[in-house]
């Protein structure tokens, strides 16, 4: 049974993508492709100028998850452009190419020229939780979102992905973002979070505060996903906490047309995108679906 | 495309890990040793039976610094020792803590050399001796033999010599200023053993241009060669990306950091790394 699927315009053999700010560079994201069978990849998000991050420690584990506060760190997306996009393209599937920006101007300069590049889509990252001026406070903001992917629609060829965090105003956001013209939501990222060493008797992270990922945001991603299928007509992408082909396809049944991995790959390796297809294909087999848009959505009982 | 002996992540080659194991965890000096008026020793004490390998490292967090990755070099049913060479603001904290201090680390992380066979020529420079004293040390307990090249700057920063002695082992030594053993590079000394001695494997750990003219010697004669390398590391698990090697997409973090020769010479290895930010810089 093929599991190929339909993002929009985007074709992808699989309904599994690399999340971004997960490996990252043009090399792995090539990697993930071919040798884990992602069935696209999100590049991390790039920003006009270049960004060292914040200091060690960035990244921790937790109990159900890890919490990060990179702070965006990038080369500057001409220089990722010009030299790890080709790269991550000799994986021969889907590249989107996520952007951070503080203004609008910014993320049409990135995004035109990402498209230039070669980009299959660009990804707004609308959404980040522990930089400021760079996405949570627009992302929460659906007057700002419509006017940004409204700006990016009138100019892009390829499609406008946003991707949304965990706000009050998230389906309001997500709403405008379809109504401006963008082609897929991606719900959702990670989730403002900290951790505090009892034996250092401090937070961990030197930025304080960072974003959870991983399994403990799992059914809270969940409910954005089966939420939004019901509010938009465009495909609706899962992010969060996806770690075996179970976490893949309760996604897909609240309404995602595809889901996004990410801290699972510190765990599982970078095969697990082969092994959720597998997963998700003997579920199908199974259970006598003939193909992979049958469950999407199905949990809302009615279909669409 | 792995090498094989890849680490634990990456498809849970030791079995599944789980998001705790990459939490911090304190862990006690026990005793500080100065071994070069740049490098200091810390043996620290650790959860009973935790045994990393020669070539593993921990990321090391100091409160209020910032975490950086460190090679464990010796470890004992109750201790691990990382070997600290001052080389900026964070190893400069590190150099002030005291016996009853405390470090915080996440780890062991990464595959560690392969120690299989007989005869081994082992190849340090400055303070890539951490990993091979270690190696050094795990040799000799299996009954293996070992040659070991040792090269630093002056006398003052060659690390490690009386160990190696009590070891069985008479290291060979090349310093830049002449000031003990042979006058210039430890390459130099590899051009001199190598084709005489019989060696099954070569370990090289220490600065990268050094261990890329080690490896293109030995992976010109045919010899297996092993190399520890370095690259900016965030998470130390395989998540960030950020210590990769080009093009082959290689992790330094969890696929190496040690990585046979010939994987090696296929990537940006001795040209090109990249930093924090992700921009690649030629080296
Ligand atoms: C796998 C591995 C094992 C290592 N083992 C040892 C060891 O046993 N003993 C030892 O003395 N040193 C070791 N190092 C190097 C050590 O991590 C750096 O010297 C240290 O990070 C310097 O930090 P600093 O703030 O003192 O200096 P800085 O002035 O900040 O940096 C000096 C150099 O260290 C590099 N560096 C800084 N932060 C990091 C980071 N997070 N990850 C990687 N490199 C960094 C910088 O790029 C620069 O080249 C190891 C590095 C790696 C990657
Ligand atoms: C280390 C790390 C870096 C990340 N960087 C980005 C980024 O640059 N842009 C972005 O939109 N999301 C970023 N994210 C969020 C992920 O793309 C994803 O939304 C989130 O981790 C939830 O998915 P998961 O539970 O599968 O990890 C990052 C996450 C992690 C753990
Ligand atoms: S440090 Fe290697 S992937 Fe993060």
């Amino acid at each position: 049974m093929k599991l190929g699927i339909r993002l929009g315009r985007m074709r992808m053999k699989n309904p599994t993508m690399l999340a971004s700010g997960i490996l990252c560079n043009g090399s792995l994201l090539k990697r993930a492709a071919v040798e884990g069978g992602a069935g696209a990849v999100v590049t991390k998000s790039l920003t006009r100028e270049v960004r060292e991050g914040y200091p060690t420690p960035v990244v921790v584990g937790v109990d159900c998850g890890v919490i990060n506060a990179v702070g965006l760190a990038n080369q500057g997306f001409a220089s990722y452009l010009s030299e790890d996009l080709p790269l991550a393209k000799e994986g021969r599937v889907p590249v989107i190419v996520s952007v951070a920006a503080g203004r609008v101007e910014e993320f049409e300069e990135i995004c035109v020229r990402a498209e230039e590049a070669g980009a299959d889509a660009v990804e707004l990252n609308l959404s980040c939780p522990h930089v400021e001026g760079h996405g949570m406070e627009v992302g929460a903001d659906p007057a700002a979102v419509s006017r940004i992917v409204k700006d990016l629609a009138g100019v892009m060829k390829i499609p406008v992905h946003v991707k949304l965090g965990l706000s009050d105003r998230m389906i309001e956001s997500a709403v405008a973002a379809e109504a401006a013209g963008a082609e897929a939501v991606v719900a959702i990222n990670t989730i403002r979070a900290m951790a505090i060493d009892v034996d250092a008797r401090r937070p961990v992270l030197t930025n304080v505060y960072g974003g959870l990922s991983g399994p403990a945001i799992h059914p809270i991603a969940l409910r954005c996903v089966f939420e939004l299928y019901r509010e938009l007509s465009i495909p609706v992408i899962g992010c969060g906490g996806v770690s075996d082909w179970r976490t893949a396809l309760d996604f897909l049944m609240a309404g995602a047309s595809a889901v996004q991995v990410g801290s699972a790959l510190a765990v599982r390796g970078i095969g697990i995108f082969r092994e959720i297809e597998e997963g998700i294909r003997r579920y199908l087999v199974k259970n006598k679906f003939s193909s992979v848009k049958e469950v999407i959505g199905i949990a809302h009982g009615v279909k669409r | 495309m792995l090498p094989e002996n890849s680490g634990r992540q990456g498809g849970g080659v030791e079995g599944a890990l789980s998001y705790s194991d990459f939490r911090f965890r304190p862990a006690r000096i026990k005793k500080v040793v100065a071994e070069s008026p740049k490098v200091k020793s810390f043996y620290l004490e650790v959860r009973e039976g935790e045994l990393p390998r020669p070539g593993q490292f921990y990321m090391v967090w100091l409160p209020g610094h910032e975490e950086v990755p460190m090679s464990a070099s010796d470890a004992g049913a109750d201790f691990i020792r990382i070997t600290v060479s001052r080389e900026g603001e964070t190893t400069a904290q590190f150099h002030r803590l005291r016996r009853g201090d405390s470090l915080f680390l996440r780890g062991p992380f990464g595959n560690g050399f392969s120690l299989e066979g007989k005869s081994f020529l082992l190849v340090s420079g400055g303070y890539g001796a951490a990993p091979l004293i270690f190696a050094a040390k795990e040799i000799s307990r299996a009954g293996g033999r070992c040659t070991y090249l040792s090269g630093a700057k002056n006398r003052s920063e060659l690390l490690f010599l009386g160990e190696l002695r009590r070891l069985g082992v008479e290291p060979l030594v090349a310093t830049e200023d002449g000031s003990a053993g042979h006058r210039g590079l430890v390459t130099d000394l590899v051009d001199a053993v190598l084709p005489r001695g019989k060696y099954q494997r070569v370990l090289t750990c220490g600065p990268e241009l050094m261990m890329y003219e080690v490896v293109k010697r030995a992976v010109g004669r045919g010899i297996k060669v092993q190399a520890s390398l370095e690259r900016y590391m965030k998470c130390g698990f395989g998540l960030c990306g950020s210590c990769v090697l080009d093009p082959v997409g290689l992790r330094v973090c969890c696929d190496g950091p040690v990585f046979d020769g010939e994987l090696l010479l296929k990537t940006d290895f001795g040209k090109r790394r990249r930093e924090a930010s992700g921009a690649g810089v030629s080296l």
